[in-house]
């Protein structure tokens, strides 16, 4: 516990991004704390100000329209996993909230917002938001702009957590007989991933796979967004060879893999081939399923 | 300076119920809600293993969903209801049914990681009064225990459940 540490408890986003405009360096937002608090514990991370939002009520509600879901930053894992609205739009988003460690207690206490901006390679919100094609909602003292997921892991100054606010994450509605798949590769139950990977496909007509996006986490600092890599190969046939194509994209995109208690570089960089393709199979078996169920209608 | 630096205190207001008691005090800022629990409170029933969230023997119970408090902040349980381990028994000192089936299956053997074993016991009972093998182990992934092997542990929980189902009570 650092020794002088001053705290505010803004009472809506416009008091907190006006504080933050405020202060200089040294402010940080603390929502459920499961990221910063470990680290304030052991003196690792001192801010000057606290910044607490956990109590703003418009960050924690999940909203519908015509464009897809709304989802407050507040939101805890365990809403994501349970919500009926969420489980309908984006039910890969659902699961992967299913699959974070730490037990039930984090899944209770840790939210949306603050998993996302720790932009944390081990994480499993991103991997799932990126194949959504996921949206950003960012508010600060400016304004507020939107910003795609996928553009977000590449800027590297977001200022969010103290400068700007994460208010919202928006995800349209699904294309019609889009799969999904998660595929998680861990220890125990209740860990972090050696190698995370997240898929959607969808089909044509002729069941040649039409479009698949992917992403995979776990294995290099950054999370990595192979969808326009896929992009090339595609409309192509399910079979053994777009397998190994993907595998082998995944692979060589694998530059620095990330070597530490979830294993060592080399395995990873493999594994990282092999999650791949176990979510792509989900995916691509979700989508035909579906093809299937319309066919017959 | 500009009036949005009013709203900035040196300490945190902090109003809450602790076991039904009411608790309102100036707390640190960046205090955890194990250390309000232990220091201030000295309910020491809450048990501090990591202060990093990996093993819960910390566990408590935030407006009836658990939690860690070594990485909960305190002032973030702002007029919200705490319960900890030692509020869980009856007002009469009984124990809660789940702590009397682990008492009963061995559940516990030094007793470290009891608040969390039986905090995820009771919030998984209160879902599945019925659970599988799968959902027991499932449940119990927030906490680490040194001691017993978890063997007697997942035995333990389901005790609590028979107990539970027999005595045709399904709510909390
Ligand atoms: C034991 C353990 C195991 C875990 N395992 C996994 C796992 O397997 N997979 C996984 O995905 N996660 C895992 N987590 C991480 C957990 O999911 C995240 O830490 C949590 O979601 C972060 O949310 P928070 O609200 O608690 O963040 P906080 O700790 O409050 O904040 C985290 C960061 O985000 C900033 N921030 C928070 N909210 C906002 C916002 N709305 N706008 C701007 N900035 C904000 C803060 O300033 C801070 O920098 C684990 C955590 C623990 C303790
Ligand atoms: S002391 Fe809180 S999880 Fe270990
Ligand atoms: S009984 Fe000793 S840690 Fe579980």
């Amino acid at each position: 516990m650092s020794l002088r540490v001053q705290y505010a408890r803004p009472l809506n986003v416009d008091q907190t991004v006006a504080l933050l405009g405020e202060l200089s360096s040294g402010a940080v937002i603390i929502a459920g704390g499961q990221e910063l608090m470990p680290f304030i514990n052991y003196g690792r991370v001192s801010p000057s100000v606290l910044v607490d939002i956990s109590g703003l009520k418009d960050l924690q509600n999940i909203e519908t329209s015509d464009d897809g879901l709304s989802i407050g930053a507040l939101t805890v894992h365990r809403d994501i996993q349970i919500n009926p609205l969420i489980n309908e739009i984006a039910p890969l988003l659902a699961h992967a909230a299913l699959q974070i460690g730490g037990g039930r207690q984090v899944h209770n206490q840790g939210t949306i917002g603050g998993n996302i901006v720790a932009m944390h390679p081990l994480y499993d919100i991103i991997p799932a938001l990126l194949v959504l094609d996921a949206e950003i909602e960012i508010t600060s003292q400016q304004g507020s702009r939107i910003v795609s997921m996928a553009d977000l892991i590449n800027e590297s100054n977001h200022k969010m957590g103290t400068h700007a606010v994460l208010t919202r994450v928006l995800i349209g509605n699904s294309p019609a007989g889009q799969g999904w798949g998660y595929e998680k590769l861990k220890i125990t139950d209740g860990c972090y991933g050696s190698a995370n990977a997240a898929a959607t496909v969808c089909l044509a007509e002729d069941g040649q796979v039409q479009s698949v996006r992917l992403a995979i986490g776990a294995v290099t600092e950054k999370i990595l967004n192979l969808s326009e890599d896929l992009a090339t190969f595609l409309p192509a046939s399910p079979d053994a060879d777009l397998d190994s194509r993907i595998a082998g994209i995944v692979e060589s995109a694998v530059e620095q893999p990330l070597s530490d208690q979830q294993g060592h570089g080399e395995y990873r960089r493999a594994m990282a081939g092999v999650v791949a393709r176990k979510a792509f199979h989900q995916a691509l078996d979700m989508a035909r399923q579906d093809m299937a169920l319309r066919e017959r209608m | 300076m500009s009036e949005i630096h009013e709203i900035l205190e040196e300490t945190a207001f902090l109003q809450c119920k602790v076991n039904g008691v009411s608790f309102e005090e100036e707390i640190h800022p960046s205090m955890s809600l194990l250390d309000l629990l232990r220091e201030e409170l000295k309910l020491t029933g809450t048990h501090m293993g990591c202060m990093t969230g990996h093993c819960g023997a910390c566990t408590v119970s935030v407006d009836g969903r658990i939690i860690k408090s070594c990485i909960t902040p305190a002032a973030s349980v702002q007029r919200k209801k705490v319960i900890t381990i030692e509020g869980l028994a009856g007002a009469d000192d009984s124990l809660h049914p789940v702590q009397e089936a682990f008492c009963e299956a061995s559940g516990f053997q030094c007793g470290y990681c009891a608040p969390g074993m039986v905090f995820s016991t009771v919030e998984l009972l209160n879902e599945h009064p019925d659970p599988s093998d799968a959902q027991i182990r499932k449940a119990l992934t927030g906490n680490l225990c040194r001691c017993t092997g978890y063997q007697s542990i997942v035995r333990s929980v389901r005790q609590a459940a028979n107990q539970k189902t027999a005595s045709g009570d399904h709510s909390e």
